[in-house]
Order: structure tokens, then sequence, then C-alpha cells
């Protein structure tokens, strides 16, 4: 066990290792924190993704550009690699399993990627197509993985079209399948006409609904583990 | 800045430094803010130790930069190089020659590779661009190959047109792709190396680095 000192020293310096995009000191803390007996989920959630949340601030007030942002992500990552073989798998009463990708045609994969670390965050069992991926396989890995959702991501007009196909074809053959749809053409009209449960259009706003969605994880976490506790 | 920045890289292993104004050639609006490029050579073979080598100099170049509160993207000479990173996406959108022809440090040769007057095509690459203040070095404007033609006469696949590159058509085609990359694949089972380079050891610029 460690002090509540030096839990607080710790989550602290790998908040900001996220912040200041330092792969060398996230690698740093996320092994101190291992060291000094730190429950790897709160190394990863109170330290790490409170970082990333900071930067999203960052990134919107338009202090953190692109690159800083992928810089954050990779630093994010660097520990995260060293804290999630401890990471004890979430008791959540959900199946975290989604299947993620850039459709067909289109190669902007960035909004799609960080959208990506941020289930890899939570614990979900990722499974990433890439970009340009053909239609069907999505509905194929969905039916394979069973995946409760699926992301779909495209940066132009011209490919997002691609999307509602993927909708219809997954919700017709198994319509508790949530969809969420992102990149810079969609809107939240188009969302809805085309019977996706979620959208964001950029890179900013996935990361802020992925965090919200990180952020009610840990809400039922606590709750979880409150009720074991009771 | 300058000075400090090219005397650190220097000390640090690099073999030649350069500053470039990239203003008029970044149109990727990701990082249009960065209007000035670091290019770092390094006279070594491409292999693990140089890729070490160009790594911690990259990695003095970006700390200094942070240091002084400037924003900065650093890519290594080989993109598909290492681990996935979510920076390398940024990696395609600029390339070590456009940086290297405008910080002056040499011009695109017939063969397609960027020629240093002193080290030749024998120099790898890293460049950092930055919005730090740097004052530009200046440009090549054109080919220095001169007469030469070693390297068109002595490509074993033909591949070299023998055109002449400028910083004003920047995209002549200079080198068949294609030719090299079926002559490469071709010779692989024959002779065991995955690379020719002939079009490297002909040329008459920093031949005395040969045998570094």
């Amino acid at each position: 066990m460690t002090t509540e000192e030096k839990r607080e020293e710790i989550l602290k310096k790998l908040r900001d290792a996220v912040i200041q995009y330092d792969e060398d000191v996230a690698k740093e803390a996320a092994q101190e924190a291992l060291d000094a007996g730190l429950d790897a989920n709160d190394a990863i959630f109170n330290g790490l993704v409170n970082g990333m949340e900071e930067v999203g601030r960052l990134f919107e007030a338009q202090e953190y550009f692109v690159p800083e942002l992928l810089m954050c992500a990779d630093a994010l990552y660097a520990g995260l690699d060293i804290l999630k073989p401890h990471v004890k798998k979430l008791d959540l009463g959900i199946k975290g399993s989604v299947v993620i990708g850039t459709v067909e045609g289109d190669v902007h994969d960035i909004g799609k990627n960080i959208v990506k670390m941020m289930f890899d965050v939570a614990g979900f069992d990722v499974y990433d197509l890439g970009k340009d991926v053909p239609l069907d396989r999505f509905v194929e890995e969905q039916m394979k993985t069973d995946s409760d959702l699926v992301c779909l991501s495209a940066m132009m007009t011209t490919t997002m079209v691609g999307m509602k196909k993927v909708i219809d074809s997954i919700k017709a053959r198994n319509p508790n399948v949530k969809i969420m749809i992102g990149g810079a053409p969609v809107s939240q009209d188009i969302a809805e006409k085309w019977g996706a449960d979620g959208y964001s259009p950029d890179a900013n706003n996935a990361l802020k609904d992925a965090i919200n969605m990180i952020s009610s994880l840990k809400k039922l976490k606590e709750e979880a583990e409150e009720k074991k506790g009771s | 800045m300058n000075d400090f920045l090219r005397e650190a890289l220097l000390k640090a292993g690099a073999d030649v430094v350069g500053f470039a104004d990239i203003e008029r050639e970044i149109l990727d609006p990701e990082i249009s803010h960065l209007n000035r490029a670091i290019s770092i050579g390094v006279c070594r073979k491409l292999n693990e130790d140089t890729l070490r080598l160009h790594a911690s100099l990259r990695k003095k170049a970006s700390s200094i930069l942070k240091t002084n509160g400037y924003r900065y993207l650093s890519i290594p000479p080989v993109h598909e190089n290492g681990k996935r990173k979510f920076i390398a996406s940024l990696y395609p959108l600029f390339t070590h020659r456009i940086a290297a022809t405008s910080a002056g440090l040499g011009w695109i040769g017939r063969n397609g590779l960027l020629i240093n007057p002193e080290y030749g095509p024998r120099l790898s690459f890293s460049t950092v661009l930055t919005d730090a203040p740097l004052i530009p070095d200046s440009p090549v404007e054109q080919c220095l190959c001169g007469e030469c033609l070693l390297c068109v006469e002595h490509c074993p696949a033909g591949a070299i047109i023998g055109n002449e590159w400028s910083r004003d058509n920047p995209y002549v085609e200079l080198v068949i792709q294609d030719r090299c990359e079926i002559y490469k694949k071709n010779m692989r089972p024959v002779n065991g190396r995955s690379n020719c380079g002939l079009c490297i050891n002909i040329c008459p610029y920093g031949r005395k680095w040969i045998s570094k």
C-alpha cells in the first residue's frame, strides 16, 4: 500500500506527462505507480485520463493544435501500455466490445483513432478495422464479435453516405446494436435521420463524448463498488 | 536561437543542420502554423544506430523548442518505422527533401536523391517543423549536377531519366520508380540484397565519405 500523499504525487505526474506530451515521463510515472502499489485503474483514470481531459480543454481553447493533441495521445498510450496488463477487468454489467473504423473511400483516421483510444482506456475490447474499410466489413465484424457498439467515421461528404448503408444493414440484422457516427460532414440531424444512436463532428467533440462516456463508466464502477462494499 | 540550436545539434552528432522558411510549402491546415523547418542530416548508413542518433537529435531540437515555448512537429527519417503512433498520421504531410532544399543543404539530383555538396547523396534526414522565428538559410534553387550523367548512365534498371530538378519545378519526374522497384525485386533472389544503391555510390559528390 501507499500513502495518500505518494498517490497524489504519482497521479499528478501521470496527468502532467499527458498534458506536457512527454512519453518518457509518462512511462516513468506509470512504472512508479506500479512500484508503489497503486491500483492500475486509479492510475489510468485519475492520472492519464484526467490529463487527457485537460488536453481536451486546451484543444478547445485553441491553446493546443492537432500535433499537440496527437502527441498527448501518444504519451497517454505510452503510460497505458505499462498499466494495462495490471488492470482488473471492470465488472460493469455491460459487455464492452466495439467495432470501429473509417468507411470505404476515406483515409482520414485521426478522429477515429482518438475515439478508439478512449475505448481502449475504458477497457473495451476494440476491433479496429482501420481506414478505407469496405462497408460489408463492419457488418461482418459486428456479427463475428457480437459487439454491441459500432463506431463509423467519415471525413468527406462523398464517403459519409456509406455510413447510412452500414447502419441500415446492421440494424436490420440486430436492432439492439448501438451505432455512433462521426466526422466533419456529419450532423445531429443526419445522425437522427439515418438512425444512428450518437454522433460527433470532429476529433475534439469525439474526445469530449468519449470522455463523457468514460466518466459515466467511472460512475457506474464506483456504484458497483459501493454496492459490493455495503 | 539559430546559433544555439545549430551548435547543439552539431555537437550532438548531426553532420549538417539547416533552417528553412516553409511558409509557402505548408498547405495542410493542421500544421499551417508551423512555418519553419529544421533539417537535420546524418552521414551514415540508415541502420538502427543511425535511427537512434536521429531520434536523439530530434529530441534535442524538440526539447529546446519546447523549453522556449514554441510548437513543433518532429518527423523521423522513415515513416513506417517502429510502433504505430498517433502523431505518425501527420508525418506524410511534409517531406524531408523540401525541408533540406529549402534550408540550403542541397538539391535534388538527377537520381532523385538529395545531394549535399560535401556529403553527396549519403545523408539521411530528420525534420522538425516549428513556429519558432528562426532566421532561414538561403534555399538551393536548382540542380547543381552540371554535366554529370554518371547515375543516368550506370543505373542498371535504366530508371533515371536525366531530368533536372529546380525549386520552381519540384515535381519533375526524375526516376521511373516502377523500373527501379522491379529491378530490385528481380535481383533480390540473385544477389540477396534488397537494395541497389548504385546511384548513391556512383555520385562523385561526397565520394570521400564512402570508406566511413
